[in-house]
């Protein structure tokens, strides 16, 4: 019976010392990897509880940051509401203000459209006050122009009449002096004296021996080749042409033998006269 | 009083492997808590 228990106990025995030993050799192979992995996950460990002291704090920093972003936003919304409320009246306002604007634009846009009709109207009354203005002008030129030939006229005609005044005072002397002949020679100067009657002027033609202006130049003066003796008299019309060409009239004023001095008529001048135009009494 | 000399017998062998395979799991042992410096850990 006892032989049966110790070899029962030996083999349970061998069989237990064999399972210690798988295990204990199975804990040294293992035991070098979880080693390793204790050592990581260790430092992993104290890295994350690193990162997750610097991020708490930074955690803490940034929610002080947000509070006071937060408290700063909160007075600047309050500011912007104050804002939005103050500019929700202003644009009132403004909305009023503009509906004002536009009547008055509208008004200032009738008032602009009568003054364009009006300035149009002016511009037009301008226009034609100019033509006017210049049309008087025009006209005025032409009177001042006149008036210096009439100036011109009235000159020469003073100094004709001067010379006239003259001829007459000496033929009222002459005519006393012939009135006392007369008396003397018992003639009634006042009797009617039939005398010959001078003969009527035919055509006679000459030529113009010169031409010249008077001296103030108002008036040009013609010698011609025909005079007194070829019945020329004072206050005669003769025809200045030359060829075909009309050139102009001249009044004789100066009467000599064989040559006479007329005046140019102004208003009948058709042109220049020259050394050699042709002369007549009738065309 | 003398016994008479037995042989060995095949326990007996059982016996002295036993003690080897116990020696062997002891070694592993030790070997592993001196990679841990014989600290417990806690």
């Amino acid at each position: 019976m006892n032989n049966v228990v110790a070899k029962i106990v030996i083999v349970a025995q061998l069989v237990f010392s064999l399972c210690f030993m798988c295990f204990a050799g199975a804990v040294y192979s293992f035991q070098a990897g979880w080693k390793g992995k204790a050592v990581v996950a260790q430092q992993k460990l104290t890295d994350l509880e690193t990162s997750f002291t610097t991020l708490k704090d930074e955690k803490l920093n940034v929610e002080e940051s947000l509070k006071a972003d937060i408290a700063n936003a909160k007075t600047r919304a309050d500011g912007a509401e104050a804002k939005v409320t103050q500019l929700d009246a202003d644009l009132k306002q403004a909305v009023l203000s503009l509906a004002n604007a536009e009547q008055q634009r509208d008004k200032h846009l009738a008032d602009l459209a009568v003054a364009q009709q009006e300035a149009q109207a002016r511009i037009d009354e301008t226009t034609d006050s100019r033509s006017e203005i210049k049309r008087l002008r025009d006209q005025g030129s032409e009177a001042i122009a006149i008036r210096r030939q009439l100036e011109d006229l009235n000159l020469d005609l003073n100094g004709k009449l001067a010379v006239a005044d003259e001829r007459a005072q000496l033929a009222l002397e002459r005519v006393g002096q012939l009135r006392g002949i007369c008396r003397a020679n018992n003639i009634d100067p006042d009797a009617v004296i039939a005398g010959p009657i001078p003969p009527a002027v035919d055509k006679v033609d000459g030529v113009v021996k010169d031409a010249r202006k008077n001296a103030s130049r108002s008036a040009e003066l013609v010698e011609v080749s025909v005079g007194g003796d070829d019945g020329i008299a004072e206050h005669m019309r003769l025809i200045v042409f030359r060829g075909a060409d009309y050139i102009c009239e001249i009044e004789v004023t100066d009467v000599y033998p064989d040559t006479a001095v007329g005046r140019v008529l102004e208003e009948t001048r058709n042109g220049t006269i020259e050394r050699g135009d042709n002369v007549t009494t009738k065309l | 009083m003398s016994q008479p000399n037995s042989d060995p017998t095949i326990y007996d062998g059982l016996m002295f492997v036993s003690l080897a395979a116990v020696i062997t799991g002891i070694i592993f042992l030790v070997l592993a808590l001196n990679g841990y410096g014989w600290s417990s850990g806690g």
